[in-house]
């Protein structure tokens, strides 16, 4: 067992020597300090777990010690000495945070039982922060962080999910972190040592995505210089990410359709069947039941993909997450910025608490972003935000979310003066999702 | 000085103490520390260390001077009186020692508590000898042992005193046992 280093801050010799010598039989390892002045010079380089400071000292008094150590190392236990006439002392130093007091002269079995505890109360706190870094794994599953109710039956959801070999669907809006989502479930699952593959079917245009998915023969194609592996095949004893399914054409669906079916396929220009084993796993921001309505979306394929499915929750209806999310947002871009932002303002963090959020944890992590970028102080600012909840202009006449993430589009978009890619980067969405939503919500562009 | 006490252990009982004690005492660190032991007091008076205030004896100032006149070649000293002895810092201790060092005290003062009447004098007798082995192994720079049966365990009560044994455990026999080594190649 690691030996107890205590600290006795005394002015009187007499009292430094009997104390240390007494505590060292106990097999403690003792430092002395004449005065408070030492003692803070030995506690710049050494750690002591228990301080033991006779409260009346010539100099820096003993509750100037305490207050130090407080301020820099609360773990450490302080326990304060005092004589019979300066009790009401203690018992400050006790509010101020002192672990304990001895009355001078003391029974040794006082000393010895207080040490005792001292040392047990910081094994217990020890214990504590194990504890507490277990509970993190819980605030923390993978790279998602929310410590909410929804994000907790998520938690559960995605390890009960995540050792099967089904096939999963996860919907939720743009932003909620439905790709961190896959990754957890690809990471707990029995492929995890296998590749994880996205594929961002609302990113790619149309005419590449067989040859994405599938690959294609050198000379397939005009560009076909060489022959070349598709996603698919590179998912092979891994993951298959399809993000944003509801985008893919009615054409590749059906391509897709078989695949899922037979877990045979093509490459482009290609006459061998090619076997490939993999989970596959999809996202959309879509309602796929409606797209099937509208004869968008094949039923056949949705009722293959939806064997196991989940909703990531808005960031708006876990608004509890939001402090969590944006400490390690702060802390992740304050490292890499390399600025000493340390904190979120309470204004700040109310503004945030009262906004809604429509591009969800991805765009609370672009305004961490930009405010840790424009922030000049230790601690962020509230117009330091890219959000806005006291401008009266910015709120929809109507608060259907439809029109909410309308007015947040051209908001932003009119603040970067129609740059799609800013925009797209600060709402956290890709550049054609942009595009498809000013299309859809008939955004117009100022002339 | 008396060529017999080189490579022994010196007991230097104050004047009143109870000779009854030496016997067992000797008998105990001949199978302990593999020494033999003179009885001789080097201390008569222990009035130069008496704090008025307290009413009690201030141990460290004794060790000082019991070191100061431990005869040479003497491997150890331990003083044994009957005064209530006292640290500055401390109400009370049963006896102290110099870490490593010669010289080691032991008061019999609070080892007369709590005697059932039929076992007394037996009882009494080995909570004096368990001290001054237990102080005598801080001497051996052995420091207290977390073993409750072991004779250098540290006692909260004089029940827990009665309690444990009057030897060491084989960790701290271990350690004695190199210090002998280490002394004895000199």
């Amino acid at each position: 067992m690691r030996q107890t280093k205590i600290l006795i801050v005394d002015d009187e010799l007499i009292m430094r020597e009997s104390l240390s010598g007494w505590l060292q039989r106990d097999g403690h390892y003792i430092e002395t300090a004449v005065s408070g002045e030492e003692a803070l010079k030995k506690l710049k380089i050494n750690r002591f777990d228990i301080l033991l400071v006779d409260i009346k000292m010539e100099g820096m008094s003993g509750m100037e010690v305490l207050r130090h150590v407080q301020e820099n190392d609360p773990d450490v236990a302080v326990i304060m000495i005092t004589a019979y006439g300066s009790i009401s002392s203690a018992i400050e130093a006790m509010k101020n945070g002192a672990y304990d007091y001895l009355l001078k002269p003391f029974d040794p079995n006082e000393l010895g039982v207080l040490i005792e505890k001292a040392v047990e109360r910081q094994a217990q706190a020890l214990e504590n922060l194990f504890l507490k870094e277990q509970y993190k794994d819980r605030v923390r599953f993978e790279s998602m962080i929310g410590q909410s109710r929804p994000m907790q039956e998520v938690f559960d959801l995605i390890g009960n999910v995540a050792p099967m070999n089904s096939t999963v669907l996860i919907t939720g809006e743009t932003g909620t972190g439905k790709g961190l989502a896959a990754k957890a479930i690809h990471t707990n699952s029995p492929k995890s040592q296998g590749p994880f593959v996205v594929v961002n079917c609302g990113a790619i245009p149309e005419h590449l995505m067989e040859s994405e998915l599938f690959g294609h023969q050198k000379g397939a194609f005009t560009d076909a210089w060489e022959t070349k592996k598709g996603r698919l095949e590179l998912a092979h004893g891994g993951t298959l990410f399809l993000d944003e399914i509801g985008e893919i054409s009615m054409r590749m669906q059906i391509d897709l359709l078989r695949v899922l079916e037979d877990r045979v396929f093509y490459r482009v220009g290609g006459t061998q069947p090619i076997e490939a084993d993999f989970r596959v796993i999809t996202a959309t921001n879509r309602n796929l039941k409606n797209a099937i309505k509208k004869g968008v979306f094949r039923e056949d394929l949705f009722y293959r993909i939806n064997v196991i499915s989940f909703m990531m929750p808005p960031l708006r209806e876990r608004k509890e997450d939001i402090p969590l999310l944006s400490e390690h947002f702060l802390h992740r871009f304050s490292k890499e910025t390399n600025k000493p932002i340390e904190r979120i303002s309470r204004d700040a963090l109310d503004e945030m608490m009262l906004y809604e959020w429509p591009g969800n944890v991805r765009e609370l992590e672009n305004a961490i972003e930009r405010a840790v970028v424009v922030g000049k102080g230790p601690a962020i600012q509230s117009e330091e935000l890219p959000i806005s909840c006291t401008d009266g202009s910015v709120r929809p006449k109507n608060n259907s979310l439809r029109e909410i993430e309308k007015m947040h589009i051209a908001q932003i978009l009119n603040s970067n003066q129609w740059n799609i890619a800013r925009t797209a980067k600060m709402l956290g969405i890709d550049r054609s999702t942009l595009y498809s939503k000013i299309k859809r919500h008939q955004i117009p562009k100022p002339s | 000085m008396n060529a017999g006490l080189r490579h022994s252990f010196v007991i230097s009982p104050a004047t009143d103490c109870e000779s009854e004690l030496f016997a067992p005492i000797v008998k105990s660190i001949k199978q302990v520390f593999r020494h033999d032991s003179l009885v001789t007091p080097l201390i008569r008076d222990v009035g130069f260390a008496l704090d008025p205030n307290r009413g009690q004896y201030h141990s460290t100032l004794i060790l000082e001077k019991l070191a100061e006149m431990a005869p040479e070649g003497a491997v150890k000293v331990i003083a044994l009186t009957r005064v209530d002895l006292f640290i500055p810092i401390l109400t009370h201790v049963y006896g102290e020692a110099q870490l490593g060092g010669k010289a080691c005290i032991v008061s019999t003062f609070r080892l007369k508590e709590n005697l059932s009447p039929l076992t007394a004098q037996q009882t009494y007798i080995g909570r004096v000898v368990k001290e001054v082995i237990h102080e005598l192994g801080h001497t051996f720079n052995l420091r207290h042992c977390p073993d409750s049966q072991c004779i250098m365990h540290y006692c909260r009560s004089i029940k827990d005193v009665d309690q444990k044994s009057d030897q060491l455990c084989r960790y701290c026999r271990v350690l004695i046992d190199d210090e002998l080594r280490r002394m004895a190649r000199g």
